[in-house]
Order: C-alpha cells, then sequence, then structure tokens
C-alpha cells in the first residue's frame, strides 16, 4: 500500500489560463488605440486550458492520461514537470526527480545525426560527459551507425523518431517518468523493441504518467486512468473503466 | 554544488546552441564554417577599398577608423536583433524544456560574441596590412568588448519582452537602428558635427565603446574618466535593468508565446 503521507504528486486546484492571441494588441498601433478606447481594452478573452484540476498520485503508480486532442493532456504534464507555472493552484512534486520524456526536442534538419545527439542530448539534460559515455549505445538502439554523420535533412522520418526515442530512453531512470506520446514510433519491430525498454524502465520501480492516443497501450501498461476533457477532469479510476467510457464517448 | 552542476549544464546547453547557429549559417555552402572567418574578412577588404579615398584629410587611417567602429557595430546589431526574436523563434522548444528562458537568449548573443572573435582575426589582418603599430592600449581593448557585451545583453533582455508583447518592435527597431547608426559617427569625423549633434553622439552608449576602441587601436590612448563612467554604467545598469524587467514579465511572457 502506498503510504497516505507522502504522494509523489500533488495537484490543487490547479488552473492554467492562456490568452487568445487574436484579442490581445500585438502591434503598437492596436495597443495605443486600445488606450485611448477603454471598450476595446476589455475585450482580452482568456481561455481555460485546465480548470481547477486536483489529484494526487502514489509512489509506484502507473497513471495513464487520455483526451482529445486540445484537452489540456500536455499543459498539465508541463506544469507537473516545472516547465509552465500554472495561473493558479498548487502543485507539489519534487522537480529534480521528474523527467518529462519527450521526442525530438530542438532536432535541426541542417544538422547530422552525430551533432543533434548532442543538441538534443544538451536540451533533455544530459552533460557532455554522460553524452559521450551514452553515444555508441545510443547509436545501435536506433540502429543508425552507418548514418551519424548525414545531416537529419536526409533521414526518412522514421529515422528521425527511433533516433529521438532513444536518445531520450537513455538516461538513467529517474524516480517519476513523464512519458508524452512517446509509444507508436517507427516500425513495427522498432515499436516492439521501444516498448520493452518502456516496460524496464517502468519496472525499476518509479512512478509513471503516460499521456497516449491509445487506449490499448494505456490498458496495457497502467494502473490507473485520468481521463482529462476540456481542461476538466472528466473520470479517474481503473483502467478499463475509464477507457471504456472514453472509447463509448468517441462513438456517440 | 547542485547551482554549480546547474549551471556546468546551462553552458553546455549555450554551447550546443551556439554550435547549431554557426553550422546552420553556412549548412548549404561547401566551405562551411570557415565563411565564419572569410565572410569579415573580405568584407572589411572591400571596405577598406571603398573608404580609402574618402575623408582621407580629416582622418588619419581612414579604413581602420571606419572598421573599428564597424566590428562594435556588427556586434551590437547581430547580438541584439538575433536575440530579439530568440523566444518566439524558440517557441516549441521553451515549452518542452526545464532550462530558465533566458539561455535562448543568451545562446544568441553569445553567437554574436564568436562571430566577434572571427570578426577580429580578419580585423588584425586589417590592422597588420594597414601597418598600424602595436601599442599597450590594445591590452584594454577585451575590457572594452566585454562591456559592449553586457550592454548588448541588456538590450537583448529588453528587446525580447518588448518583442513578445509587441511583434512589431522588430520592425521598429531596425528602423531605430539606421537613425542611431547615424549617431554613432561610424564613418565620419564627430569634429565636423555642430555642436548640438556632437552632444548627441557622445551621450550615444555605442559611440563610447568605439571612441575607446579607436583610442587604443589608433592613438594609444586610454578613454578619459567621463567615457569610463560612460562604459561601465551603460554596460552593467542595461544588463541589470534588462534582467530584472525579463524576470518581472517571465511568467507573462509565457502565457503571451
Amino acid at each position: 500500500m502506498p503510504s497516505a503521507k507522502h504522494p509523489e504528486i500533488l495537484l490543487r486546484d490547479v488552473t492554467m489560463r492562456f490568452r487568445r492571441t487574436k484579442d490581445t494588441p500585438t502591434s503598437l498601433k492596436e495597443w495605443m488605440v486600445s488606450l485611448l478606447n477603454p471598450k476595446l481594452r476589455k475585450q482580452a478573452e482568456s481561455f481555460l486550458a485546465l480548470d481547477s484540476i486536483s489529484f494526487r498520485i502514489d509512489p509506484g503508480e502507473i497513471v495513464g492520461i487520455i483526451g482529445t486532442n486540445g484537452s489540456g493532456k500536455s499543459t498539465l504534464l508541463k506544469i507537473i514537470s516545472g516547465v509552465l507555472p500554472p495561473s493558479s493552484g498548487v502543485v507539489f512534486a519534487d522537480r529534480r526527480k521528474i523527467e518529462l520524456l519527450t521526442l525530438g526536442t530542438g532536432f535541426d534538419l541542417e544538422l547530422t545525426g552525430r551533432e543533434n545527439v548532442y543538441l538534443n542530448g544538451a536540451l533533455i539534460g544530459f552533460t557532455k560527459r554522460g553524452l559521450d559515455r551514452k553515444y555508441d549505445s545510443i547509436v545501435s538502439f536506433a540502429e543508425l551507425s552507418d548514418f551519424m554523420d548525414e545531416k537529419v535533412r536526409n533521414y526518412s522520418s522514421g529515422m528521425v523518431s527511433r533516433l529521438a526515442f532513444s536518445i531520450a530512453t537513455s538516461k538513467s531512470t529517474p524516480r517519476i517518468l513523464i512519458l508524452d506520446e512517446v509509444l507508436s514510433v517507427g516500425d513495427r519491430f522498432f515499436r516492439e523493441k521501444s516498448e520493452r525498454r518502456i516496460r524496464e524502465m517502468i519496472q525499476s520501480g518509479s512512478t509513471v504518467l503516460i499521456v497516449s492516443h491509445s487506449t490499448q497501450v494505456i490498458r496495457s501498461l497502467c494502473t490507473r486512468v485520468l481521463w482529462i476533457e476540456r481542461g476538466k477532469l472528466r473520470a479517474d479510476g481503473d483502467p478499463d473503466t475509464v477507457c471504456r467510457a472514453y472509447e463509448t464517448m468517441g462513438k456517440v | 554544488m547542485r547551482v554549480l552542476s546547474a549551471w556546468h549544464q546551462y553552458a553546455f546547453v549555450i554551447r550546443q546552441l551556439t554550435a547549431r547557429e554557426l553550422k546552420r549559417k553556412y549548412a548549404r555552402s561547401s566551405l562551411g564554417i570557415l565563411w565564419s572567418i572569410l565572410n569579415p574578412l573580405l568584407s572589411m577588404a572591400v571596405l577598406s577599398l571603398i573608404f580609402l579615398n574618402m575623408f582621407r584629410r580629416s582622418i588619419e587611417n581612414y579604413p581602420i577608423y571606419y572598421l573599428t567602429g564597424y566590428l562594435v557595430w556588427q556586434t551590437f546589431t547581430l547580438a541584439t536583433t538575433s536575440a530579439m526574436t530568440a523566444l518566439p523563434d524558440n517557441k516549441p522548444l521553451l515549452l518542452k524544456v526545464r532550462f530558465p528562458m533566458d539561455i535562448f537568449l543568451l545562446a544568441r548573443v553569445y553567437t554574436a560574441g564568436v562571430n566577434l572573435v572571427y570578426s577580429l582575426i580578419a580585423y588584425a589582418v586589417m590592422l597588420i596590412v594597414f601597418g598600424i603599430s602595436f601599442k599597450w592600449t590594445m591590452l584594454l581593448a577585451p575590457v572594452y568588448l566585454f562591456l559592449l557585451f553586457c550592454f548588448s545583453l541588456g538590450m537583448s533582455y529588453l528587446l525580447a519582452v518588448a518583442c513578445v508583447f509587441f511583434g512589431d518592435v522588430r520592425h521598429l527597431y531596425t528602423v531605430l537602428l539606421t537613425l542611431w547608426m547615424y549617431c554613432s559617427a561610424l564613418f565620419y569625423p564627430v569634429s565636423q558635427l555642430s555642436e548640438f549633434m556632437q552632444t548627441v553622439v557622445r551621450m550615444n552608449p555605442i559611440y563610447a565603446y568605439i571612441s575607446s576602441l579607436r583610442g587604443a587601436v589608433l592613438d594609444g590612448t586610454l578613454p578619459s574618466g567621463l567615457v569610463w563612467l560612460q562604459m561601465l554604467c551603460f554596460g552593467i545598469l542595461t544588463l541589470l535593468l534588462g534582467r530584472t524587467v525579463f524576470k518581472f514579465y517571465r511568467k507573462k511572457i509565457v502565457e503571451f508565446l
């Protein structure tokens, strides 16, 4: 049983408000006009990406997050991992233990595969020494040894995502792992290989958050599922129940 | 210890981002990165040829007079114009990584700094070609350039914030730069101006750096106490102001981007 005293992640009334770009003055002229005419100024309306979300996650839980496109899943992950500060509400989580896994952060098509490993690695938190040490295993897992001095512009999209996945999952497993749509890349063989790697990471005892469109993946990996819809927490429970509710909504 | 390793990591990220900018610039040319030195060398050669026959009576060593100003001006404009759009340009990245946002800004200004080093190599070649003898005051040049770097960084912070909230700042800024350039005495002697314009030029931060560097290289003179004060104040205060403003608007920037 997870201890009742120490949740790994705790969110209380977290709200995220984004301004709609069309309503804000983005030019000096518009801004001056709005100064003169207060009626226009009030129009700036905001968009609720997350609407007072609260939940707790205990150590060792593997939580899936589902929801349609634009429902606020990625925003939620960014807030938990500390990339975005919430507009209001509180997040308790030890940010040093959290690792947000996303694919291909900052990949640059004009650079070679090797240069991208270093650029992308630096951006997702690798040290120079760590990259030097892991470089060979990153390349061999992606099966791209012959292409590393080639510009990424000449890669196929499958090759790019294989390299990205390999870099992202080569870091030592953190206490809290957040996976943002990293499953289902590459061909079938690579997909099996990558799912194996994710399972290994999960089994090494960390708390895991998985965002995926595939309820199949969520069902097979998670112990609990959160369903976010239009910024609201619509359901929270065991994978089967929540996934089924989600799937029936899609059919209506 | 943790702070130290965090900075170590930031430095690594900045170096990687800078390497990307430099490699990308000449990515599709066969000489590649070599252009970083060739480009300033060739443009300096062309400019000296053009200016060799102008203002000869009023300014000694006119090409070097011009190139010194050009060096400072180029560095400042490259740093500020590229850093100004660093946030919108890197928007997709910015929302994914956990570094302080100013890393992207710093990387752009640092890139301008690296370009300055390349240009300095070309500049040194020009000094030799025009037979400028070594003067001990030249050793102070890095100090002036460092303060210029601080000033550029401070301005970059301010411009970057302004650019997030008002997209057309970038167009206004290019217009402003033209005006600013004519007030920086890049290619004419200050003494030819009216008294009022002379005061304007002397109040110009960029001119403080340009004139100090010219003094160091051409005449072997040190800047006056007032100019030292100007360089220090413009450099350090602008940087502090820029950072404070940037920090103040940090949260709002994320929402606006």
